[in-house]
């Protein structure tokens, strides 16, 4: 909010410090200062008062008590009284009446009558102009400038436009349904009952506390002006604000709350400007209903908590100076601090309350580090952390690099990526950010077209949360994917082992891979060429190549594979036990076998009959190749073994291996289809 | 004469060895004494045809003429051996200043590795490190920390909602609910976590962030604690000396609510264009704990008997200080997964 520096001055005699001492005394005490300029008007601070100040700082004259606070300035009295014309009580002319008080727990009204309406004087036009505001006449101008200096939003009516049976009758209540106003912006807002309006008995006069209505404006023609000073609930006033969508400058004083005894300080402000600068009479008295009268509170504390809660100690006699330069009333008796709070001061409730306006003031920058006393408790380790972090890290010493993504994907993705039960947001930034993400493969895909722009090749990883309509409807999720613009060999294999990696860092065993084909839950794999990764009979999660429909639709070219994994699941059966196995003193031989086999034969069928035939002695049997080629038969694979042969107790003898491999060879041409190639 | 003759071959032999001049003529000499064919080799054979009496004599006299030969084989094939392995090394040269070969290797997101550092630096002293949920209740996002509906406050947060009625986390300060609600004082915890805001992005702000949250909570835990702990935090993130400036700041869940500001690093407070030229950097919002927290947390507030809780909270950016750490200047890159940022760190 705007402030003109000379408008502060004209609330004390000695002249304040220059526009740029203020701002940083504001800063250490009371509020951040955005801005100091220099404009035709003269300097002005563009102060941010914080949301809870509002009631009392949102004016100059709050400013000026602040400031008066943290300088040590002395504040010239205010004096805000007005000669009235004693023959007529303005409640012999108007009426109020409150539907209900607590939507307003103050409604005062004055009558001045004969005024001549014309343009401001130039030094009430300045200041307006200064603080953004447009003048437009002496009345409406009177008002605003009397806003500006006290914090009191008012509001100026055509007398002779109001109407009622002998009174003019003004009423306090909600909008009905449908009603609508013509305002003094030339908009019409249509209404319903979470706005409360100011009415005559036929039509809405004003949208209370946020713009005045046209049917009762003030013109050239105005000889005799109502002028309202009132007091609105602040939430009724947020919440009409946010319905209508209109912030005015009275509305945002009002819905920060605001102090009821303000209304008189603030429309005798504005009456005694009007009787200068556009003449007439002020009428005896208000015209006035209020049920929400409030007094000052005390609030009373122990003064040695003010000390521990701030670590530092304060001589009472300081303390008492603050809260008193505050507008406090503050007195000491047996270590007990007892406050009394000014009512603007509605942000203050509470004895920390009174902490902080003491601390502020005192300045943080004097109270000196300390290192807090407590007890030595080792703190327990996080294993969700733990377990990221060991999983990050095998991944990156596997040359992947982490990326984060947004928990929002588009529509697009629903389709491509066939998902459903997604989380919807209600107020999505665009299009592009429509839903919870229930997969991290889509904006892993994103990331393979970003960087195939300059890139041959890469691997990337990222864990994260994904969210589904399911409960839990968070889950930390693992996935990766592997990308090759050419595409030499599938990089299927070559996930398959940096997944068994992982889950050897893990220390998660019995890991199988399972084919999963239509099952496949992860829309985005090439039917055939996918797996469900399998511990015991628990899927944990599932790897493929990214099917050439989905990489189109993403607008990749290339080759991918990825994987994903739940990593909840996998945090449950990773273990950080690791069993010793004695190594053999014995030395291991190794042999290779070449095996023709139909080409839909399963590596693992190979590989499950050479163990069960070779049984304990076989200690490895490693897949070195598989060809497939012309000088094969047709419909056949070539796969080669090594196969290292140990006993834990004895140096096995050639014969005793030959024998193995011979037993081998004999249950794997148990299947006629199958050959050992000698 | 027998003896004569082999002290000759002796001699000559042993000449020859001497004189041989690479590995291949030192195999001559040695097929001409001790090969199949060999001289030696003939003066032993022979000795067969002999009495007994002269295959002892000249018999031993032979065979250690033998060993002394094979000796001196041994002997100059360790020099030629040498010699010549010397002289290849002479003819062998690789470029040193040839690029390295490239290997493959991962990189850790510049946030994981800031958020690591974080978490350590606090559990050095003694804050245990929680984690809670993104998805969150208005609850715990707002009336649990004292920011009522209808209030302007709740304006300080922009809000993404679900419409399954719950919404994003606009902060990590839930956890300060959630976790004392379970857990007794005294307590030292810290939070990080990836949180939410309704904002349009650019260089200096994102939709999506992450936070991390602080709470301490005992008997007296003070603002001249926080300021210790929060000095030491800083100084070990960014291994500097740095100073810390606390200024008034309004926070519903705090009371009093400060913001702090840390010594620019840049100009170390003398003012550049980093910081303004100011000499200040905005880092962070905290204060101590409202009662009305502790309260919403089931816990008893100060009392005058001593028998409540107070302490310091505070939430501080990661990405803006893994951006100071590593003069990174648009936060939307760390969410961009462009491997040419990523892979500098």
């Amino acid at each position: 909010m705007v402030f003109s520096y000379d408008w502060i001055q004209s609330f004390f005699r000695s002249k304040l410090p220059s526009p740029q001492k203020m701002a940083d005394l504001f800063m250490h005490h009371s509020f951040e200062v955005e801005g100091v300029e220099k404009r035709k008007e003269g300097w002005i601070l563009d102060i941010d008062i914080l949301p809870n100040r509002g009631p009392d700082c949102f004016s100059h004259y709050g400013i000026a008590r602040e400031f008066a606070a943290v300088s040590g300035l002395k504040l010239l009295k205010k004096n805000s009284k007005i000669s009235e014309d004693r023959k007529t009580k303005a409640s012999s002319l108007v009426s109020i009446r409150l539907e209900n008080g607590k939507d307003c727990p103050r409604y005062a009204a004055r009558v001045i009558r004969g005024v001549k309406v014309g343009p401001s004087p130039e030094w009430v036009k300045q200041r307006l102009e200064a603080c953004g505001l447009r003048p437009i006449n002496n009345i409406v101008d009177a008002t605003n400038y009397a806003m500006l200096e006290t914090g009191q939003p008012l509001h100026a009516f055509d007398f002779d436009k109001l109407e009622g049976k002998g009174k003019k009758e003004i009423t306090v209540r909600r909008a009905k349904p449908g009603e609508k106003v013509l305002a003094l912006d030339d908009q019409e807002y249509s209404l319903d009952e979470s706005v409360l309006v100011i009415s005559g008995p036929r039509e809405i006069l004003a949208i209370a506390g946020i713009k005045g209505g046209k049917a009762s404006e003030i013109d050239g023609s105005t000889k005799d002006v109502v002028l309202e000073a009132a007091n609105f609930n602040p939430s009724v006033i947020n919440r009409g604000s946010k319905r209508i969508n209109l912030k005015t400058d009275a509305s945002i004083r009002f819905e920060h709350g605001l102090d009821p005894n303000l209304a008189e300080e603030g429309i005798n402000r504005a009456a005694g400007l009007i009787l200068k600068t556009a003449g007439g009479k002020v009428l005896s008295g208000l015209a006035e209903s209020f049920p929400g009268k409030v007094f000052s509170k005390k609030i009373s504390l122990d003064f040695s908590y003010v000390e521990d809660l701030l670590g530092t100690e304060i001589k009472s006699s300081e303390a008492k100076s603050i809260l008193n330069g505050l507008g406090f009333k503050a007195s000491f008796s047996k270590g007990t601090l007892e406050v009394q709070v000014p009512t603007f001061r509605r942000d203050v409730l509470l004895p920390e309350d009174v902490v902080e306006e003491i601390g502020r003031v005192y300045g943080y920058g004097k109270i000196a580090p300390l290192f807090p006393e407590a007890a030595l408790m080792p703190p327990e380790n996080n294993e969700d952390i733990l377990w990221e972090d060991a999983c990050k890290d095998a991944l990156c010493g596997l040359g992947l690099s982490e990326v984060y993504n947004y928990s929002f994907i588009p529509e697009d993705d629903l389709e491509t990526f066939g998902f459903k039960e997604v989380l919807e947001l209600k107020n999505p930034m665009s299009r592009e950010f429509r839903y919870m993400r229930p997969s991290l493969i889509p904006h892993l895909l994103d990331n393979l077209r970003e960087n195939s722009k300059h890139s041959e090749g890469f691997d990337i990883f990222e864990l994260g949360k994904t969210y589904t309509k399911g409960n839990p409807s968070e889950k930390r999720f693992l996935a990766a994917a592997l990308f090759q613009k050419k595409e030499k060999e599938t990089q299927f294999y070559r996930a398959k082992g940096i997944i068994d990696i992982l889950l050897e860092r893990m220390g998660v065993k019995g890991a199988w891979y399972k084919e999963c084909g239509s099952l496949c839950k992860t829309g985005c794999f090439h039917p055939r060429k996918c797996a469900m990764i399998m511990i015991g009979r628990e899927m944990i999660g599932s790897v493929g190549e990214i099917s050439s429909s989905a990489l189109d639709r993403k607008g990749v070219s290339g080759k991918a594979v990825a994987f994903e994994v739940d990593f909840e699941k996998l945090q449950k059966l990773s273990t950080k036990e690791t069993i010793y196995q004695p190594v053999s003193k014995y030395p291991a031989a190794a042999r290779d076998m070449a095996v023709l086999v139909p080409v839909a034969t399963r590596v693992e069928e190979v590989l499950n009959r050479i163990n069960a035939a070779g049984g304990d002695l076989v200690r490895e049997v490693d897949l070195f190749d598989i060809y497939e080629g012309k000088e094969l038969p047709e419909g056949k694979k070539n796969l080669a073994f090594h196969i290292t042969f140990q006993a834990s107790d004895k140096t096995l003898s050639s014969g005793e291996i030959d024998g193995l491999r011979d037993k081998i060879t004999k249950e794997l041409e148990n299947d006629p289809e199958w050959q050992v190639r000698k | 004469m027998e003896k004569t003759s082999l002290d000759l071959l002796k001699n000559e032999a042993e000449k020859e060895i001497r004189e041989s001049g690479s590995l291949a003529e030192l195999d001559k000499v040695f097929n001409k004494y001790l090969g199949k064919k060999g001289e030696l080799t003939f003066v032993l054979k022979s000795l067969q045809s002999l009495s007994k009496e002269e295959k002892s004599r000249i018999g031993k006299k032979a065979n250690e003429t033998k060993e002394g030969l094979r000796l001196e084989f041994e002997s100059r094939t360790k020099v030629l051996k040498e010699k010549s392995r010397k002289e290849a090394e002479q003819k062998e040269w690789i470029d040193v200043t040839a690029p390295g070969k490239k290997t493959v290797s991962g990189h850790l997101h510049p946030l994981t590795q800031a958020k690591r550092k974080v978490e350590d630096i606090f559990q050095k002293m003694g804050f245990q490190i929680v984690l809670g949920p993104e998805i969150e209740s208005e609850w715990y996002n707002f009336d649990a920390l004292n920011i009522p509906s209808d209030h302007p406050a709740r304006d300080l947060w922009d809000t993404f909602y679900l419409k399954n009625g719950l919404l994003l986390r606009t902060h990590t300060s839930p956890m300060q609910v959630r976790f004392m609600e379970k857990n007794n004082p005294p307590l030292r915890i810290v939070v990080p976590g990836r949180i939410f805001r309704h904002e349009a992005t650019d260089a200096s702000h994102e939709m999506t962030f992450y936070q991390v949250e602080g709470l301490m909570i005992g008997k007296k835990v003070s603002v001249a604690n926080f300021k210790a702990v929060i000095q030491e935090f800083f100084q070990r993130f960014f291994e500097k000396k740095v100073k810390i400036r606390m200024r008034p700041s309004f926070f519903p869940f705090v009371e009093p609510g400060f913001e702090v500001d840390m010594s620019c690093l840049v100009c170390k407070g003398k003012g550049c264009p980093v910081c303004s030229k100011t000499g200040w950097i905005e880092m962070m919002g905290a204060g101590m704990v409202h009662p009305n927290v502790l309260k919403a947390a089931k816990l008893i507030p100060h009392r005058k008997d001593g028998s409540g809780w107070q302490g310091f909270a505070f939430g501080v950016g990661l990405d803006r200080m893994a951006m100071m750490k590593h003069k990174v200047d648009d936060i939307r890159l760390f969410y961009s997964g462009d491997l040419r940022f990523l892979n500098q760190f």
